[in-house]
């Protein structure tokens, strides 16, 4: 049996898609957005396709590589920044609708003073591979400033396969105690 | 001795750059597309619309490859390189690689390629094609796959299971796993008038050198490979990635840097996974426990071409002491992603079925599990007349049961509110082994130390183990130590892998710097040196001689040197012939599971553990606490499922569960040292791995002992427990 259908690079999961779904998808009307964006204080300007992400943005237009693209679905959480001094997924937000000023992990340190958290992350050994722990601490002084009532819960959403799990939550209740010492 | 990781800072503020994170002028972005269909011929491609899509620069297929030769090495036998023949033997295989100018722009014409299959039916189940099982060779020490050891007059393992007043068996099963790194296999490479440069996270740049250089079939002098940094390998980047090697390749067709990174679906099909496992075990005891015969046959999932073997049933052979062991592994061999190591390779799916067995075991035997697990410890492997060098799992488990209030537990759990309370333990071990290693030691003018080695560290702490060793064997400071890693210009050895590197780096570093001291002694007596025709020793960074002394950085300076260098390396020698060597573990766990939903939570874990020496403590308990967290999530959370028709039916980080911060409770590392100094000279042991080990078991037996049911098989779900949960 010859079966012919088009191989779906982007997302092998899903089923082959008929052809003509995807016949205009090159012939489409390409339209670059003009984006003036607020990274870690600086401003940059850029000039980008719609469909670009800020992590892609990040990484590839701005050589900002602390967020990491663990999945690029926003299942891992490694992609973690903060915009509006909310924490994002950055994989999950288009690069032309972020407004407000970003924040990644490359920007959270003042000079080569750590951040509290950046440092109890040091203390507590609360990463091994290290890929994960941007968006980990990302998410980690989000807990901190909100003052989540559930550690564990809140930092679900940030996978760490070398399990550094119980280190980070220390690392957090550490940043906590020395806050309720002030 | 403890210290804070040294590459943290680099890691907590972004500043550690792994091979993706590497941007060039110039760079192309690669795209990887892969196969619909698990099994047939690419009959044709149609790539017209993908290479009239915008910015597209070229688009690499099978029928227009990039060329690229099978390396083969010793360890790993051949590595697998995408493009080069038209069958297609897994689903979710490269067939194709786009690049352009942007990421985007790649991604979305790799969208375009259509690709026809002439498609054959696909095997994928293991149990379905038993009938296809075959030997597996012999393993990696050489020993054969399938052996029987009998006791003197008794003619078959089936007689002396017969002739046992208890016995038990059962059927236990693995599924397939992934290794799921956070770092997806990627690569940025270029090429230059010195050559290649690939920046590309994995297990030992020497060994990817050599992938390389083999594949490109160019010398190996004329490729470098830069990863500082691994975003997590654990096995799974042993073997150079489809992307390092159609990056470096396309890169030299197109003469400008080329990035390329597999999608964490890709991952899942076009790197390789832990193979699945079906696992048959008979345990025949006298009545006051003592196993008269053990009997463990295996059978594990391979693809097409048997590329690895997951050698489960090598478990029974070290693990207890019986007088009639008869164990087989057999291989089947499936249209399925390429198998591969995965952290413990056979101790972790071996030691779910063994160690569940011998829960089983206690309980026929109304038994203390530990108590049973102390009357059967093995001297050795079995068949073997060499003795382990070192062995203290018994305090393990003293010190387990103490810490834990093991003397709490009742065979049948016991009941708080809806929740049913259980505990189990298991026996971890891992074998120690060492692989021949060789680093350089540059003592600098300014008094302080370089330690190289082409190693990695994935998340090791082997850095940092690298500045502890070194400032030891220099007699310095740890602070005045720079180790340096994962670079093809350091010599060979430290590779991330059977969890050896300690041992092995360690065991050159001593090598190397005695060699860097007698070379820094005898330049300070040699003739118009400042300690000429003087006898001189070496103490706290310093020459002596003749009644003063001066620092080796001031030694040099007075040379007019800016350094000096030395090599040294290390190798398992004659010890091989005295000892066998392993490490061992005492796990235990508490699970709680709720009497009407079945919902499983782990509530407390204490591992205890005897390694050798422990080198750094905080990074150590990290690991192991890291691998018993891996335990959990095979007993409860990850296993792949792949389809009939070879599809995954959760090849990506929703459906593919892994535990999450809230699904982990406090967890408790313990050490029992003792430096095992006759395994090598720094008398540590390795663990990377032996976390792992038995925990899935300690789960499983957990939720035995709190709900009376036994499932042999992992992940352990909901539904497994439901219909049994008592009323």
């Amino acid at each position: 049996m010859i079966i012919r259908f088009p191989v779906y690079g982007l997302t092998s999961q899903h089923p082959p898609m008929p052809h003509h779904r995807l016949g205009g998808h090159a012939a489409r009307k390409r339209i670059p957005v003009d984006i003036s964006l607020e990274v870690n204080g600086r401003t940059e300007n850029l000039d980008v396709e719609p469909g670009v992400t800020l992590l892609d943005a990040l990484r590839e237009r701005l050589d900002v590589t602390g967020p990491k693209k663990g999945c690029d679905r926003g299942q891992c959480g490694a992609c973690t920044v903060h915009v509006g001094g909310r924490p994002v997924l950055s994989c999950l937000t288009l690069v032309a609708t972020v407004r407000e000023p970003v924040t990644t992990v490359d920007g959270l340190a003042t000079g080569d003073a750590l951040h509290p958290v950046q440092q109890a992350f040091v203390d507590q050994d609360a990463l091994q591979c290290g890929f994960c722990t941007s968006g980990q601490i990302m998410s980690a002084v989000a807990a901190v400033e909100q003052d989540v009532d559930d550690v564990r819960e809140f930092m679900s959403g940030n996978l760490c396969r070398c399990s550094a799990y119980p280190n980070i939550v220390a690392a957090i209740e550490q940043v906590r105690r020395a806050d309720a010492v002030v | 001795m403890t210290t804070t990781r040294i590459d943290a800072p680099l890691k907590v503020t972004g500043r550690a750059r792994y091979g993706s994170d590497h941007n060039l002028p110039g760079m192309l972005y690669g795209h990887v597309m892969t196969s619909t269909i698990a099994n047939g011929e690419i009959v044709a491609m149609d790539v017209a619309a993908a290479q009239a899509a915008p910015g597209v620069v070229a688009v690499y297929t099978p029928f227009d490859p990039l060329t690229l030769r099978t390396p083969t090495t010793p360890m790993l036998g051949d590595t697998w390189v995408p493009l080069q023949d038209r069958t297609v033997t897994h689903y979710g295989q490269p067939v194709a690689f786009v690049v352009a100018e942007t990421y985007e722009q790649a991604r979305d014409a790799s969208a375009l390629v259509e690709v026809s299959y002439d498609e054959r039916p696909a095997r994928t189940s293991l149990a379905g094609n038993l009938e296809l099982a075959e030997d597996a060779p012999p393993g990696l020490d050489g020993e054969p796959s399938s052996s029987v050891v009998l006791a003197e007059g008794v003619e078959s393992i089936e007689d002396a299971l017969a002739s046992s007043p208890v016995v038990v068996g059962g059927r236990y099963s693995t599924p397939t796993q992934n290794h799921a790194a956070m770092e997806p296999h990627s690569a940025v490479a270029h090429w230059d008038a010195d050559g290649l440069t690939v920046y590309s996270g994995n297990q030992g740049a020497f060994v990817q050198q050599a992938d390389l250089a083999a594949a490109l079939e160019v010398d190996p002098s004329a490729v470098h490979t830069v990863n500082p940094f691994v975003g997590g390998a654990f096995g799974g980047k042993g073997r150079t990635s489809v992307p390092a090697f159609l990056a470096a390749a396309a890169s030299r067709a197109l003469g400008r840097p080329v990035k390329a990174a597999l999608s964490r679906e890709q991952v899942f099909t076009a790197t390789a996974n832990r193979p699945e496992t079906l696992q048959e075990i008979t345990l025949g005891a006298d009545r006051d426990g003592t196993l008269i015969a053990v009997r463990h046959d295996s059978w594990c999932s391979a693809d097409t071409d048997r590329s690895f073997v997951e050698p489960t049933s090598a478990t029974s052979r070290v693990a207890y002491r019986t007088p009639n062991l008869a164990v087989s592994q057999k291989v089947v061999p499936l249209h399925i992603p390429r198998t591969t190591f995965m952290r413990a390779p056979g101790e972790a799916p071996g030691s779910f079925a063994l160690e569940s067995a011998m829960d089983e075991l206690a309980v026929a035997l109304d038994m203390d599990p530990i108590e049973l697990r102390l009357r059967n410890g093995s001297l050795g492997p079995a068949g073997s007349d060499l003795q382990w060098s070192s062995k203290y799992l018994d305090d393990c488990y003293r010190i387990g049961a103490e810490h834990f209030g093991w003397s709490s537990r009742t065979p049948t759990g016991r009941r708080e509110g809806d929740w049913l309370v259980g505990m189990g333990t298991a026996t971890a071990m891992f074998p120690a082994l060492r692989f021949p290693t060789t680093t350089e030691i540059t003592l600098q003018a300014d008094d302080t130390a370089l330690v190289s080695v082409g190693g990695s560290d994935p998340g090791t702490g082997l850095l940092t183990v690298m500045a502890l060793l070194g400032a030891e064997a220099l007699d310095l400071g740890p602070e005045r130590i720079t180790p340096r890693l994962g670079l093809s210009a350091y010599p060979p050895g430290g590779m991330s892998g059977g969890s050896t590197a300690t041992a092995s780096v360690g065991s050159a570093i001593v090598a190397a710097a005695s060699a860097v001291l007698e070379e820094l002694q005898s330049l300070a007596s040699a003739p118009d040196a400042p300690f000429a025709g003087q006898d001189v020793t070496y103490a706290d960074g310093r020459v002596l001689g003749g009644g003063r002394s001066m620092t080796f950085g001031e030694l040099l300076s007075a040379l007019g040197r800016d350094t000096i260098s030395a090599i040294g390396s290390a190798a398992p020698g004659e010890e091989m012939t005295k000892h066998s060597f392993s490490s061992f573990g005492a796990q235990f766990c508490e699970v709680r599971v709720h009497r009407w939903t079945g919902d499983v939570r782990v509530s407390r874990m204490l591992g205890v553990f005897d390694a050798g020496r422990i080198v750094n403590d905080q990074a150590a308990r990290s690991q192991l606490k890291g691998g018993m967290i891996w335990g959990v999530s095979a007993a409860l959370h990850e296993g792949l499922e792949i389809e009939d028709d070879g599809r995954l039916a959760n090849g990506d980080l929703a459906g593919y569960l892994l535990p999450v911060n809230a699904d982990i409770p406090e967890i408790d590392v313990q050490f029992v040292q003792h430096p095992d100094t006759l395994h090598n000279p720094v008398g540590a042991r390795g663990i990377g791995e032996i976390g792992v080990v038995g925990m899935a078991a300690a789960v499983a037996n957990a939720v035995y002992n709190a709900t009376g049911v036994r499932v042999r098989h992992t992940p352990i779900t909901i539904e497994d427990l439901l219909e049994g949960l008592p009323s």
